[in-house]
């Protein structure tokens, strides 16, 4: 796993909720590149999401990120759009939860969403939480994942956990 | 006088059994004589019963307490005491089953041994990880009792597939109901349904209920899937509904689940733990649903992120397991990670009707640190709704009074059940479902659709014009049954009003009690149930 990233951001609202970022409706979908196709379709102003996002762009959001189903194609199509990480005021557990498990690079830094506008080029250290607005120059730092979860990030994810 | 030989005294013991009868069928000889005379002969105390080793422990672990385990078989708290010196059971018991709830002295009695201070959450998982007590924060190794999956065990195969692992741990452990596209809507979910009947049948899990059966999480509870101290993790976020029986569950992913089916383990962090205290009694046409609603208004949609949550207070006491499982249902909505309500007298009621098995509930102690407490009143609580686009954006009934609605829908894992059913059909009966008004019905369960169907509610609804739909989620997660147009308003029972959650995302969910769909079905705008209660 990477530990920096530099991209693009696109920025969100408060509990952005898992049928914003991939509906019920595409449940079904079992092929990594359809999921991707439908995401972020509900977020409100992210409706060209999918189809404009860059692989290494950033998705920063504010409280309450992922929260609802258990659904893991929220992750899933995020992931299969090259978006390289999240960062959000603070995420729900399930969401975070998975996107540990599927090696999706999460980063919880509270105050991150007043800090960044769409557009913005943003720089994320995974390793030692700072989070610096390329447009603005301002910094903050969250919380990098650490312990148990970092080690399964590291590994590539929970089956590769598993299998190592 | 003379004094009866040896076998005499054997005749009249086995004829009389205590001294002092036997003394008077002697002809009022004191009580302390006759037990002179056996000792002399070397006659021991007449024994009432043999109790076994297994009869004692059960009890001695009930209570803890030589009285009330003795009053239970009518013997002295010292002839207890000896039953249970004869076996061995010299120490106080670490953990109590139920009872000791009914003799409120629950905390002095768990506290004992090196577990006090310590909540539902952490005494459960210690348990299941093996260790004396287990700190908050801690990550611990765990291995479930129950895992659950629904449409989504099509996925979790398909990870499974990839672990390369031929068989699943404990396919007993296993519970696989189909519900939430059910029956399948499209080809693609045609498809997985297939692909979970195969491997179900390949891995010999025997718990899988096809598209007939319902709503897996009320599937789970009544088939007694689940039981008190017990631990659970689903393929579903509202898996936390279990709570309802004193059970600690959560939702977590399908790759996770995967790992779950191959290993029998997955990691938990142990989670802070709040304690909210319901009291007070609900005024009339004020159910469990408005009750949680207006605690997650007030706690705000991730109020309980990552936490335990534990029910307390004389309203949930009150409560049914129905009500109760509403309650831990939606505490999903605050993010909770657990939400239970702790075993007593009305889990133990209902458990007896669904199963044999045996259960240990687990409590929490009486000085347990919990991060927060809240305390609510239900006094004087009026019928909630949760307006769009958010569970927590809760009003009062007043405030959105009269806003029209195309749709109601009443069912889901939240408020799908035979007294959500009733509550609905007493208000409708007789009436007419409003003619620009869909009212749609999805009992639970086939067992809730039978029993409605048995006691008239089904009729009722028919008769007022509301559409019956089979036993599933039906359009609560906008796959099927009923989607909105761009434009639309819905009033449901279910647990989501997220932007575009039942269709388009130009439609607007509104979440309210059954009392409130009912009347709001009728009138054809959101309408104060009260109106027809009165």
């Amino acid at each position: 796993m990477s530990k920096k990233f530099k991209g693009k951001a696109w920025v969100g609202g408060d509990d952005i909720d898992t049928d914003q970022i991939y509906h019920g409706q595409y449940l079904p979908l079992t092929d990594p590149k359809e999921m991707a196709k439908h995401a972020m379709e509900f977020v409100p102003g992210m409706e060209n999401f999918a189809s404009e996002v860059r692989p290494g762009d950033i998705v920063v959001a504010g409280k309450n990120f992922g929260c609802g189903s258990s659904r893991e194609h929220a992750v899933v199509c995020l992931k299969e759009n090259g978006v390289s990480c999240v960062v959000a005021d603070s995420f729900a557990r399930i969401f975070y939860r998975n996107a540990v498990n599927l090696a999706f690079p999460l980063l919880e830094c509270p105050g991150i969403s007043k800090m960044v506008k769409t557009g913005d080029g943003v720089e994320v250290d995974m390793e030692t939480g700072q989070v610096t607005n390329l447009s603005t120059g301002e910094k903050i730092t969250g919380n990098p994942p650490s312990g148990l979860e970092l080690e399964i990030a590291e590994k590539g994810g929970l089956l590769n956990y598993l299998k190592c | 006088m003379k004094i009866p030989k040896k076998e005499e005294l054997l005749k009249l013991q086995a004829q009389y059994k205590t001294d002092k009868k036997i003394g008077e069928a002697l002809g009022g000889v004191p009580e302390y004589l006759v037990a002179y005379w056996r000792r002399k002969k070397k006659i021991g105390k007449y024994s009432l019963a043999k109790y076994t080793k297994e009869k004692i422990k059960d009890l001695w672990e009930t209570y803890g307490n030589d009285q009330k385990a003795g009053e239970e078989l009518g013997i002295s708290s010292a002839a207890f005491y000896k039953w249970r010196r004869k076996y061995n059971l010299l120490e106080k018991p670490k953990v109590l089953k139920f009872q000791q709830l009914e003799l409120s002295l629950p905390s002095e009695i768990l506290s004992q041994g090196n577990m006090g201070r310590q909540t539902i959450a952490q005494k459960l998982l210690a348990k299941k990880s093996g260790k004396a007590q287990v700190k908050v924060g801690e990550i611990v190794n765990v291995e479930p009792d129950l895992i659950m999956s629904h449409d989504n065990a099509g996925l979790v195969i398909k990870q499974f597939k990839e672990i390369g692992l031929k068989k699943v741990w404990n396919p007993d452990k296993i519970v696989i109901p189909l519900d939430h596209r059910a029956p399948a809507e499209s080809e693609k979910t045609a498809t997985a349904h297939r692909s979970i009947r195969m491997f179900v049948k390949e891995q010999n899990i025997r718990n899988f209920y096809d598209i007939k059966e319902g709503i897996c999480h009320q599937v789970v509870v009544e088939k007694g899937h689940i039981l008190p101290g017990e631990l659970a993790v689903g393929t579903d976020s509202h898996t936390t509904s279990y709570g309802c029986l004193g059970a600690l569950s959560t939702g977590i992913g399908a790759t996770e689940m995967a790992v779950v089916w191959a290993t029998g383990k997955i990691w938990l962090r142990v989670p802070e733990s709040i304690k909210i205290v319901v009291n007070g009694i609900l005024p009339k046409g004020i159910y469990a649903k408005d009750v949680i609603l207006h605690i997650i208004g007030q706690l705000t949609v991730e109020g309980a992120n990552y936490k335990s949550v534990e029910y307390y207070g004389d309203t949930i006491e009150r409560m049914s397991i129905s009500e109760r499982f509403t309650i831990c249902n939606l505490s999903m909505e605050m993010g909770a990670k657990f939400a239970v309500v702790p075993f007593d007298k009305v889990t133990k009621k209902y458990l007896s009707t669904v199963t044999k098995k045996r259960y240990a509930p687990i409590f929490s102690d009486r000085n347990a640190v919990f991060e927060k407490e809240s305390e609510f009143n239900v006094n004087g609580l009026e019928p909630q709704v949760a307006c769009p686009h958010n569970v927590d954006n809760v009003k009062p009934i007043g405030e959105v009074k009269g806003i029209k609605i195309d749709q109601v829908v009443l069912g889901s894992c939240t408020n799908g059940r035979l007294d959500d059913l009733e509550i609905a059909a007493k208000i409708v009966r007789g009436k007419k479902i409003h003619p620009e008004v869909r009212m749609l019905i999805l009992p639970a369960t086939r067992t809730v659709y039978l029993q409605a169907m048995k006691k008239g509610y089904l009729k009722t609804f028919m008769d007022a014009g509301a559409v019956i739909l089979n036993p599933g989620c039906g359009p609560c997660l906008g796959a099927h049954e009923g989607i909105l147009a761009a434009g639309e308003r819905c009033l449901a029972t279910t647990n989501r009003n997220f932007k575009g959650r039942m269709g388009s995302p130009d439609s607007e969910v509104f979440l309210a009690s059954p009392a409130t769909a009912a009347a709001t079905a009728i009138k054809g705008e959101i309408t104060d149930p009260r109106d027809f209660l009165k």
